[in-house]
């Protein structure tokens, strides 16, 4: 828990996690815990895009299925929104969703991680997204 | 024709006869009527000339006794006249007063002087009264003359009238010839000489017949006369005279007027006669004619031919009858036409239907349904099931059916059934004693004055069955293609429900082994690892149960269950001591159904164990079963979280969850309902959910199929939870000609008892124990039944007294042969009747 206030450039660093399974999101959060950035979760579609319009996150970690509106769509939207042309989106996903991921990566994701993954390797292209 | 003909003939033979017989008739009349012509001309005559005679003579006499005449006598010669005008035919001729010396001393007319009558021989010398003299040759006149004088007075002279003869033939020929010209001969002497003559009567005055062809001519009636004409004579006397009138109608002409009238009278004849035949024909024609013809038609009309036609030349009464007949003719014709047609018709059409039916490749057949007797079968009928057609009208279709399976399709029978029916498949017996496979469709048909079925009957056994199942491989194929997209999809949305655990507890291991972590994030981490690892267990648990009731059907046994027992015992296994209470709400009496029990449990305790999950703030959850329509309907109600309204259509689809906040929490694999879904289907059953919405708890129900009455008794009742053994036992009885009934519990044995012989029971049962089945056995079915015991248990030594005690006839440890042992001990028993132990 940090006491000083965040800066301008400390508010836009904020992660977004969107993964409609609990678990997933707690080993996401574990894995990219950090004092640079914060992590914010979403549970379903609907609530990341709320989320990532309002906090205009650096990046988004995005599962691909999740109920309701999917992650495809939710990148669609982020990547067609002029406001969050800095945001950079990571898509998590099974294996079998090649075809997922082609499209993903042609909507404008960044990279894509498959389940199950491995943390360290997350936290590498979270930082590499980021910049650090 | 011919009798036209005939008619004619003899209408010219009665002609002919008629006109000789006219024809001499006739000249007899002619004959008869001349003579009697002639007899009163000739009595005419002869009466004048008398009368005449007379008055002359009376004339003479009064001029002879006038004393003026004797003075006359004296007198000078032709110093007087006499009046005198002649008298009757004796018109022409002279009054003279003559002294006796023949002079004339007076006259009628100018006389000569001198003794002219000197000679004569009625002077009155010679006379002394009246004389008629003839003839005699008037030297005055020099004619021949009839002279009547009468001696006067005192004999001095005589008077006398003296008249022309021939002028008296002439006279009579004028006055009385009449028509027919008839003759006058006036003779005397016995007809030797002539008077007078009505024809050229100059000539023959006072001329002899002697020589003449009158005289030639026998005396008969008709004669010559003096020229040799033939003549029908009649005479008649002429008073005091020796004279005699002949008159005399010209035969030739008598018969030729005669032959006039009978050649009239045959003009008639033949006129009538023709006039006749003229009707005839007429009539012929017009009449008979047509009425022959229209017998003819009448006669020659026939069915099949044309109809024939009058011709219009009779009378306008045949012509109508004929029109009429015609018409008559033309509307039978017409009306016997359309009806040969239509019956024409009728036979080909159900010459048609008859061929179609005969020769239809399927066996068919008619059956009365009050009686169930056939009533018409088809060729094919009679070659699949083996019996002819005769035997078949004999029989009833009750007959093709397999004595276990009569009780079963009376009772369809008896039902009412639709017009159109297609049932199957059933087993017919054919007459060699095998079966076949059929599928029969029939409907309802008038059939005479019988209610019928026509019914047609597929047979599956042979190349039918081929066509079916290679219909049903396509459908399989088809099928598995589908299978198949499934399967990928399948394979997408497992590897994803797989991976999503795996990558929790793959992800926090690896973070444990690499990180340093506070023992309360370990403990996390860890606690996270063992939920994601159970979820996957409980997946691929899951996974492969769909597997198994969707892919593998056949590893399902079906037996009678009695329902109550299996929820009761999947609702004592969520019965945990301060769960939530369950409460079952079952009927007394509920028919036994048709399941495989363990799936069938499965399916009660996944909608229990959803009840009690979804109902996270408790609430009751109440377990009910009741008939409907034939089913047995289980229904499992919570009052928990309920379900959206959009979320009911797919609540049974493979990996659906409902996803809400309240529900975040609450684990679950997205497959329990699909199970459920293909296992009750799998039944024959239908399963559905009610939801009035979130929060207002959800109600889940399922049917399944009762069992029918007549599959609920074997000789063998089999008290058996484990499925393979029973059917072992099963098996193994088969083989020994008895059949078995199997039970998987024994609160479902209780229901089967009815019927059965013997026993193979097993101890070790879910719900009530085996003992416990066997205490209520002997207790409602007394100690005939032969028991044999089948167990893993090891039995202890009070165990087997008490089984003992109970008449149980053997007790066989479960093992390799038990199945058949326990066979070969039943049949033995049931052979003997004996019961041992």
């Amino acid at each position: 828990m940090s006491l000083r206030t965040p800066t301008e450039l400390e508010l836009q660093r904020t992660v977004l996690i969107a993964d409609d399974e609990s678990s997933i999101r707690l080993l996401v959060h574990a894995t990219i815990e950090s004092d640079d950035y914060t992590v914010v979760e979403a549970s379903d579609g609907a609530q990341a895009w709320a989320l990532a319009k309002e906090l205009k996150p650096s990046l988004v970690l995005l599962d691909v299925q999740m109920p309701g509106q999917s992650g495809l769509e939710v990148l669609r939207s982020i990547k067609a929104d002029p406001g969050l042309k800095a945001t950079r989106v990571i898509l998590l996903t099974s294996k079998a969703q090649e075809r997922d991921i082609e499209v993903g990566l042609i909507a404008g994701a960044d990279f894509y991680l498959t389940k199950p993954f491995s943390p360290l390797d997350l936290l590498t292209r979270v930082e590499e997204a980021l910049e650090l | 024709m011919h009798y036209t003909a005939m008619i004619i003939v003899v209408l010219i033979a009665v002609a002919s006869v008629a006109g000789l017989v006219v024809r001499a008739m006739s000249e007899q009349d002619a004959r008869q009527s001349a003579t009697a012509d002639a007899a009163f001309a000739s009595r005419v005559a002869a009466s004048q000339i008398a009368a005449h005679l007379l008055l002359l003579q009376q004339t003479v006499g009064m001029v002879a006794a006038n004393p003026q005449s004797a003075g006359l006598l004296s007198s000078p010669a032709g110093a007087c006249t006499l009046p005198f005008a002649g008298a009757g035919p004796f018109s022409i001729g002279h009054l003279d007063i003559i002294k006796s010396d023949g002079t004339v001393r007076c006259s009628s007319k100018a006389f000569s002087p001198g003794p002219v009558y000197g000679a004569a021989s009625w002077l009155p010398t010679a006379i002394t009264r009246s004389v008629t003299v003839a003839p005699f040759l008037d030297p005055a006149t020099g004619r021949m003359s009839a002279v009547v004088a009468t001696p006067m007075a005192g004999g001095g002279g005589t008077v006398a009238a003296i008249m022309d003869l021939a002028q008296v033939g002439s006279n009579l020929g004028s006055a009385l010839a009449g028509a027919r010209q008839l003759e006058f001969l006036v003779t005397t002497d016995n007809g030797k000489t002539v008077l007078t003559r009505s024809l050229n009567a100059s000539y023959w005055a006072g001329r002899s017949l002697a020589g003449t062809a009158f005289e030639a001519s026998s005396p008969s009636m008709e004669r010559s006369d003096v020229d040799g004409t033939m003549r029908l004579y009649a005479t008649s006397p002429v008073g005091s005279t020796p004279w005699l009138v002949y008159a005399g109608a010209d035969a030739a002409a008598a018969l030729a007027a005669a032959d006039l009238s009978s050649n009239r009278d045959l003009a008639i004849i033949v006129g009538g006669a023709a006039i006749m035949l003229v009707v005839i024909f007429v009539v012929y024609r017009r009449v008979v004619e047509p009425i022959r013809q229209l017998s003819l038609v009448i006669r020659s009309s026939t069915l099949s031919g044309a109809v024939g036609t009058v011709d219009a030349m009779g009378a306008s009464e045949v012509t109508g009858l004929a029109e009429d007949f015609s018409k008559l003719m033309a509307t039978v014709k017409h009306e016997l036409v359309e009806r040969l047609n239509s019956e024409q018709e009728a036979v080909v059409s159900e010459r048609n239907y008859r061929t179609l039916f005969e020769g239809h490749p399927q066996p068919m057949w008619l059956y009365d349904t009050e009686t169930l007797a056939f009533l018409e079968v088809n060729d094919s009928a009679s070659d699949r099931y083996g019996y002819t057609r005769e035997e078949f009208m004999t029989m009833t279709i009750r007959d093709l059916q397999r004595p276990q399976d009569v009780p079963k399709f009376l009772e369809l029978q008896a039902m009412p059934m639709p017009a159109l029916d297609r049932t199957g498949p059933w087993r017919h017996l054919l007459r060699d004693g095998s079966e076949i496979q059929v599928l029969t469709t029939s409907h309802a048909v008038i059939f005479g004055d019988h209610r019928a079925r026509f019914v047609l009957a597929e047979d599956l056994t042979d190349s039918r069955r081929l066509e079916l199942e290679l219909v049903e491989s396509h459908a399989r194929a088809e099928h598995d293609a589908e299978l198949g997209r499934a399967k990928d999809e399948m394979v997408a949305v497992v590897s994803h429900e797989l991976r999503t655990p795996l990558a929790s507890i793959v992800g926090f291991a690896e973070l444990l082994a690499t990180r340093e972590v506070t023992p309360a994030q370990r403990k996390e981490y860890l606690a996270v690892m063992l939920q994601e690892g159970r979820r996957l267990t409980a997946l691929v648990n899951d996974f492969l149960d769909l597997r198994r009731f969707e892919g593998a059907r056949p590893s399902m046994r079906f037996t009678p269950a009695d329902i109550k027992a299996l929820i009761t015992r999947a609702v004592d296994l969520f019965s945990e001591p301060g769960g939530v209470a369950i409460t079952m709400s079952l009927p007394d009496e509920l028919p036994l159904v048709r399941v495989d029990g363990d799936a069938m449990f499965r399916v009660i305790a996944n909608l229990l164990s959803n009840a009690h999950k979804y109902s996270p703030l408790g609430g009751a959850i109440r377990v009910s079963a009741r008939v409907v329509d034939g089913m047995v309907e289980v229904s499992v109600q919570d009052k928990g979280l309920g379900i959206p309204a959009e979320a009911l259509p797919q609540l049974f689809g493979k990996f659906f969850r409902v996803e809400s906040p309240d529900r975040g929490s609450i684990g679950g694999t997205g497959l329990g309902l699909a199970i459920c879904k293909n296992i009750v289907e799998t039944h024959g059953g239908k399963i559905g959910v009610r939801s009035d919405g979130p929060g207002k708890g959800s109600t889940f129900y399922f049917t399944l199929p009762v069992v029918r009455e007549e599959a609920q008794s074997g000789d063998v009742l089999i008290v058996e939870d484990d499925s393979g053994f029973a059917h072992l036992v099963e098996a193994e009885l088969q083989t020994r000609g008895l059949s078995s009934i199997w039970a998987a519990d024994a609160e479902t044995a209780g229901h089967l008892l009815t019927g059965a012989r013997a026993v193979v029971l097993d101890l070790l049962l879910p719900g009530l124990s085996g003992e416990a089945f066997l205490h209520h056995l002997r207790a409602t079915r007394g100690a005939g039944i032969p028991v044999v015991v089948v167990t893993l248990k090891d039995l202890g030594a009070a165990e087997n007294l008490s089984l003992q005690k109970a008449g149980v006839t053997a007790v066989l440890r479960k093992g390799a042969g038990t199945a058949a042992a326990a066979a070969t001990l039943i049949t033995q028993c049931l052979a003997s009747e004996l019961v041992a132990i």
